[in-house]
């Protein structure tokens, strides 16, 4: 293969595009294993959980004034009027997570940190995580995507939107000391105590088929996934229970043996002890699992290469997952060696956020990026920023993308932003320098016979070489 | 099963050699032609939470807290009732255009939502077994249009027919000249060829699209439901317009404090009433309510009893809803397992007694019309025991 033309697919299909295809120097495979480690810092005083916490209770708080005051929808003259915190907080963290994607010199660690965040969606669609989506990617995922796969599991797991969002925190053993109590002052009529009773299989549930094993089904011909059963993902919630935080007394997510469940608990064939150390252990079980190793090698060849990769390469990406225990540089280092990876034809379909952020590359625009709703036009396209419609995440399918309507709104985007830049900006050596030999002849002289310069850029936006990778 | 495996090219050869259907669907459809709207709840709608069964003598102590609501349940026959939300829903049912089906649900035991959701869609018999989905090969086989209220086409609607999406949009229209030349580029792309023909075609049929809001690939918030299902309305009724609308509304996933008043079940379930009356009255004032029937689903029910946090957890059965001019409602067709825990699935689950697909294959062959055996070979193989259920006026 020529130097340019695997120049152009590292900048491409491992990264988010580059405006000049020069930044990747001479060895492309070097490039990108440079920038194998932890992402980059999305800058200083963001918001962390305690912060996120306090807008949340915030709004409550203003919530319930307006409430109070009698306030109906008709007179109150805009739920905006005021400063909305939260809602500020959440634009702040979208806004962290593009600027970041659009000015990074390391954009496969930006990738690699997109993926793990999509792998263990939070969003901010429930109450109790909105405001907590952009702290869990700056604090459990971001630092730890270049680690051992079972760090960033339990460091994802334990983080407090993971807790939250999948309903750990309220989640107590049906014999626990907490449950017990309760019971008691419900018995006395005490109309204040609160409702709990038990199990809330959410977590454990999407910790085995999302996060870990994989759902057995789904695999299809990379499979076996899963190999777990209803009675592990109730021995594995009850593992789970006590594990909650932070609150307004403890800072941190912590083990409250009061929400414990007593007891030994049988998950896979394995026993583990009653106590906060079974999290570890079965953490560390569920990383070693053959499924987990097919599960994530697939979701990884799937989201670089292709919607079906080849089952080979999947193969030999599952054995350095095994072999090296979940060493997530070198299950890295072995996907960019692999001859598949540099397969001339681009496969993938960019999602909307990667088309954004690839097209703001390309156009340098830099800080200024986005405007003030900076996710709107990536919203439009089917992709509302950390909001994803279910714990699954994002599709990493093109035919979830590729709807007539989804597909209208991708030229709708281009179109304006060129004609805003078209005037600016020559398409035609800007296409040369981006896609090197990956522009083809068709798309180049389509760009040089635009009627005006705004047409010859949204046409390069939207071309097939552009729009996948 | 062996249709399935058929390429997508052998696929549509095998349905050009069909003879044609009864209805023309081809031909610009008179207001008599049957129109079908599948509404999918996705998430696992709570089936005893939406149409809880205070009649049943272990309703009450299985439920708990969720047992009861904010306003009194709505009463239906037996020991039925309706969530106090859906008080349009249930004036359907006193007229006669709206019956639930109860303790139904898919053959398939797992519990995971995109599992289910994969088999709901697909028709399959094991979980991504099948690609395409079954409505899409029934319209496939029918020469049928139909339309996804959302921007991506969902799973359902998949397969060699044309299926449109339509989703509101805030930006302005591009310009005709770009379009055409990108067509051109396209040339050697045929997915993106094929997408971009058809969100001209449907542009050209001349549908408004300045709408504000944006649209979900994955999962349409129940906020959009009442636009999504006034535009349905407007599509299905329109002359040469599509015989079948997918909706569908995400945040049925309920695992806390579901009994909240303003929690997201009883917020949910007032969305969706009030963006089936929605639908009711498009379909009414474009005169084809009467040719509608509209099928309301999930991928699966919640456990019977109440969980930990005031919840539910994953579960089995649960329960439907069909409603619409061509729908014999005022009834609920459950043959109900009981409550008791010696009743339910595994100890846990309201136990299955109709196969949701049955309902499917009822829609398709006494409603749409489609022969039995292009069901049986096609649209829903392996279904060709399950009985039909009586939903449909005679």
């Amino acid at each position: 293969m020529s130097a340019p033309l695997q120049a152009a697919i590292a900048a491409h299909r491992f990264g988010l595009g580059e405006a000049d295809l020069a930044v990747v120097g001479d060895d492309p495979v070097a490039w990108l294993k440079r920038q194998i480690g932890p992402a980059d810092a999305q800058g200083s005083g963001l918001p962390g959980v305690a912060e996120g916490l306090r807008a949340q209770a915030d709004a409550r708080r203003r919530l319930a004034s307006s409430a109070a005051s009698g306030a109906s929808a008709a007179d109150t003259p805009s739920p905006t009027a005021g400063r909305d915190e939260l809602r500020e907080l959440v634009q702040g963290d979208i806004r962290a997570r593009l600027l970041t994607a659009v000015n990074t010199q390391r954009p496969f660690a930006e990738r690699l940190a997109m993926f793990w965040a999509n792998h263990f969606t939070v969003t901010t669609l429930k109450g109790s995580t909105r405001g907590l989506v952009g702290a869990f990617e700056r604090e459990a995922i971001r630092p730890r995507i270049a680690g051992r796969f079972v760090d960033l599991l339990r460091a994802s797991t334990m983080h407090p939107a993971m807790l939250r969002y999948l309903d750990n925190q309220n989640s107590a053993g049906p014999r626990s000391l907490i449950v017990q109590r309760i019971a008691r002052r419900r018995a006395a009529t005490d109309p204040l105590a609160p409702r709990l009773s038990g199990l809330n299989e959410n977590l454990a549930r999407e910790l085995l088929e999302l996060h870990t094993l994989g759902a057995a089904h789904a695999g299809g011909r990379y499979g076996p996934w899963g190999g777990y059963s209803q009675a592990d993902v109730t021995a594995l919630a009850a593992l789970l229970t006590g594990w909650r935080g932070p609150g307004e007394a403890a800072p941190r997510p912590h083990f409250d043996p009061a929400w414990h469940e007593p007891g030994d608990k049988v998950i896979l064939n394995q026993r583990y002890a009653e106590g906060p150390q079974a999290f570890d252990a079965v953490l560390t079980d569920l990383a070693r699992h053959p499924s987990t190793a097919r599960h994530i090698a697939t979701k990884l060849a799937r989201h670089f290469l292709a919607d079906e990769p080849p089952p080979a390469m999947v193969a030999r990406l599952t054995e350095v997952f095994l072999q090296s225990d979940g060493d997530l540089p070198a299950l890295y280092a072995a996907l960019i060696d692999s001859p598949e990876a540099w397969a001339p034809a681009a496969l993938k379909l960019k999602t909307p956020e990667e088309f954004v952020v690839s097209s703001a590359r390309l156009l340098r625009l830099g800080q200024g990026a986005l405007g003030r709703a900076p996710d709107a036009g990536i919203g439009a396209m089917g992709q509302r920023l950390h909001a994803a419609p279910s714990p699954a995440g994002w599709p990493d399918r093109a035919e979830e993308w590729l709807g007539p309507e989804a597909l209208w709104q991708r030229v709708e985007w281009a179109s304006r932003v060129a004609d805003r830049l078209g005037a600016s900006i020559d398409a035609r050596p800007l296409a040369q320098a981006a896609l090197g030999p990956r522009l083809g002849a068709a798309t180049r002289q389509q760009i040089d016979r635009a009627a005006d310069p705004s047409q010859a850029l949204a046409l390069l936006l939207m071309s097939p070489e552009f729009q996948r990778r | 099963m062996t249709a399935l495996h058929l390429s997508r090219r052998r696929l549509l050869a095998t349905s050009a050699l069909l003879p044609a259907t009864r209805l023309s669907f081809g031909a610009a459809p008179s207001a008599g032609d049957a129109r079908l709207v599948l509404v999918i709840l996705r998430g696992g709608l709570d089936g005893l939470g939406a149409v809880p069964a205070p009649g049943d003598p272990a309703f009450a102590t299985a439920r708990g807290a969720l047992a009861s609501y904010a306003e009194p349940a709505l009463g239906l026959s037996g020991p039925f009732a309706l969530h106090p939300a859906l008080a349009q829903l249930h004036a359907m049912y006193g007229r006669g255009e709206m019956s639930v089906m109860h303790a139904v649900g898919l053959p398939y035991k797992e519990r995971s939502h995109f599992e289910a959701q994969q088999l709901l869609e697909s028709g399959g018999q094991r979980p991504h077994e099948v690609t395409t989905g079954w409505l899409g090969r029934a319209l496939a086989a029918s020469r049928g249009k139909g339309i996804a209220l959302q921007s991506a086409v969902p799973l359902v609607l998949r397969g060699p027919a044309t299926v449109d999406t339509w989703a509101p949009s805030a930006l302005p229209e591009p310009a005709p000249d770009l379009v055409s030349r990108l067509g051109m580029l396209y040339e050697a792309d045929p997915d993106l060829a094929r997408a971009l023909a058809r969100a001209q075609a449907l542009r050209a049929d001349g549908m408004p699209t300045a709408m504000r809001g944006a649209g979900m690939a994955g999962v349409t918030r129940p906020g959009q439901a009442v636009t999504l299902a006034q535009r349905a309305a407007e599509f299905l009724g329109a002359p040469g317009g599509p015989q079948v609308a997918v909706l569908d509304m995400g945040g049925w996933d309920t695992h806390a404090n579901q009994a909240a008043p303003q929690g997201a079940l009883a917020n949910n379930l007032r969305q969706l009433d009030t963006a089936l009356a929605t639908l009711r009255e498009g379909l009414l004032a474009k005169g084809c309510w009467a040719q509608t029937a509209v099928l309301v689903c999930t991928e699966f029910g919640r456990q019977v009893a109440v969980n930990g946090t005031q919840g539910t957890d994953h579960g089995s059965g649960g329960a439907a809803f069909a409603l619409g001019g061509a729908i014999a409602g005022g009834k609920v067709l459950a043959d109900w397992p009981g409550l008791a825990p010696k009743d339910r699935f595994e100890g846990r689950d309201l136990r299955i007694t109709t196969d949701l697909r049955a309902v499917f294959r009822t829609l398709l062959i006494d409603h749409l019309r489609l022969p039995q055996a292009t069901v049986n070979r096609e649209a829903l193989p392996g279904t060709a025991e399950l009985r039909s259920v009586p939903i449909l006026r005679s």
